[in-house]
């Protein structure tokens, strides 16, 4: 029997998966509830940011371009807030909780394009929140944010690099912590550790040498700065002042390519192992 | 054999359930580092963000201390208000409700092991993040910071005993009501800046949390220079008063499920 050939065609395996992904995500509510939860937590951590900006700076001239450092840095965060550990936790919950992951193993469709089709719908719920951060922060704080300037080009070309190696990573590291009882926890540690190392909320190069130089190899510093610099132009802070805009997404290129290639690498050895050591349908008490 | 006297059902079970936090959860060493890395990331991050704008050192120590005071919140949150809910899907809210004690005892003991629990998660944060960006503290400060901790604490453990009652009314809302309940608690409770900062009205909402107006009273006296929002007596004031009221409207909250629980057999039953 041609097993390949009886598989369910990808393009309806990544639909189906999303549609599950958005009935999990969002079911457990009203609609209205789920857009208030959306973009509370959002909101809430661009307003920190906001009040420590003008509780240091007491918004002195000269200071505004961190101010749109910030807001922007955190509304995109989000992306990588719930495309990893959104969808992490949201793996674990299939296995431990609803129990119905190593049905969907088993199912004859390919287990990397269901994955694929859960971290896309954390990405889409994700879109929402950071676009209402944007308009709060372009209209409440007087961000230079001109939706007719918008280097559009450049904005989708860097999201869709480091959207694809967001969710490479959050594949590659959600069938690795399948390994872990508690992966529930890891999800959001992994997210806090490449928060530190992004740019999201200030320039990597604050950090301390070793450390920069790692954040350095991270595709994300690159997307917050091609981010930036589509939506504020002159007026963004740039974290890599030395290199022009086609310089950056080109870094963002090849540290993507990188990231993919290492995260295909480790999801290969990370699927193998779930499946000779029982993961897959591992009792986790949740 | 004369059966125990209720006080001392009543402290055995409090003993009882506090060993698990004290003793249990450092036997997970994968909780132990995560609960204290996952606050000390999020204060090194921020105080990067101080670093960044250029803000003086003594600022610093705003972030350092809220950061830590999080895993108190933390706990309260995941391990006090979301508790009941984890018991009862695994079968033991049932075995509370039919045990011959109260849940009282049971709540109150899951403050005191979580609190020892947070307490040494706190520890390391504050030892590491201070020893990291080299903030000091006032040494006369120490001992009255004490003292208002173990208030702070006390307070906001009796909300989290409300909120546990509370939380067992929902099902699978539950995680992301506490999930909800971490980034505006952030804000309105100033954990990461004076909450002076945010004003009289925003301030005022946030000190119905008893970690704003503890927070805010620590760092008057660890940190001086600190935008006082209100002075630290009436902190204390208000504090005392909040713990009053929390105790009491758990109490209430308690009663409540207990009748439903036995009366509708539906509420602390497993429901999936």
């Amino acid at each position: 029997v041609d097993l390949a050939a009886r598989l369910v065609p990808p393009g309806r395996a990544f639909a189906d998966s999303v549609r599950l992904g958005w009935e999990v995500s969002s079911n457990w509510t009203q609609p209205l509830v789920f857009i208030i939860y959306s973009i509370l937590r959002p909101l809430s951590s661009a307003l920190i940011l906001v009040v420590i900006y003008a509780f240091v700076t007491g918004r002195r001239g000269g200071t505004g371009p961190y101010l749109a450092f910030l807001v922007t840095g955190t509304a995109f965060w989000g992306f990588v807030n719930s495309g990893l550990a959104g969808f992490a936790i949201g793996i674990a919950e299939d296995r431990g909780r609803f129990r119905m992951l190593k049905y969907i193993y088993i199912a004859p469709q390919r287990f990397h394009l269901f994955l694929l089709g859960r971290g896309a719908v954390q990405l889409a719920n994700a879109a929402a929140a950071t676009a209402i951060v944007l308009t709060v922060g372009t209209l409440a704080l007087h961000l230079p944010i001109n939706p007719l300037r918008v280097n559009y080009a450049q904005l989708v070309a860097a999201c869709l690099l480091a959207f694809a190696a967001v969710l490479a990573t959050a594949t590659a590291y959600t069938v690795t912590l399948l390994a872990a009882r508690d992966s529930y926890s890891y999800a959001d540690l992994g997210a806090q550790m490449l928060f530190v190392l992004s740019g999201a909320i200030f320039p990597i190069s604050v950090l301390p040498g070793p450390v920069a130089a790692v954040a350095a190899w991270s595709p994300l510093a690159y997307w917050m700065e091609s981010v930036r610099r589509a939506l504020l132009g002159d007026q963004a802070l740039r974290m890599f002042p030395h290199l022009s805009d086609a310089a950056v997404l080109e870094r963002l290129g090849l540290t993507a390519a990188l990231t993919i290639t290492l995260a295909w690498l480790l999801y290969r050895w990370a699927d193998r192992r779930a499946r000779r050591s029982g993961l897959i349908d591992m009792e986790t008490n949740w | 054999m004369n059966p125990p006297s209720a006080g001392r059902v009543f402290l055995k079970t409090v003993l009882a359930r506090a060993y698990p936090r004290v003793v249990g959860a450092n036997r997970r060493r994968s909780w132990v580092i995560f609960e204290t890395v996952f606050p000390l990331l999020g204060t090194i991050a921020m105080v990067y963000v101080y670093q960044a704008l250029g803000a003086p050192r003594a600022f610093l120590g705003f972030a350092v201390l809220g950061g830590a005071m999080l895993a108190f919140w933390n706990n309260v949150l995941w391990f006090m208000a979301a508790q009941f809910h984890w018991e009862r899907d695994n079968g033991n809210l049932e075995i509370f409700i039919v045990s011959p004690t109260t849940l009282v005892a049971i709540l109150i003991g899951m403050a005191l092991g979580g609190m020892l629990q947070s307490g040494t998660r706190v520890a390391a944060v504050l030892i590491i993040g201070s020893t990291l960006f080299g903030i000091s503290y006032s040494g006369p400060g120490m001992l009255p910071a004490v003292g208002l901790l173990a208030l702070t604490l006390a307070a906001l453990y009796c909300l989290g005993m409300m909120l546990a009652t509370l939380f067992l009314f929902y099902g699978r809302e539950v995680w992301h009501l506490a999930n909800a309940m971490q980034e505006p608690v952030q804000l309105l409770s100033g954990t990461f800046f004076p909450v002076r900062a945010l004003g009289g009205y925003l301030g005022a909402a946030g000190s119905l949390l008893p970690l704003t107006l503890g927070l805010d009273a620590i760092r008057q006296v660890l940190l001086p220079g600190t935008p006082q929002f209100i002075p630290v007596a009436w902190e204390v004031l208000a504090l005392a008063a909040q713990l009053v009221v929390y105790a009491v409207l758990a109490q209430w909250a308690l009663r409540v499920v207990e009748v439903r629980a036995r009366r509708d057999a539906k509420l602390v039953t497993r429901w999936t």
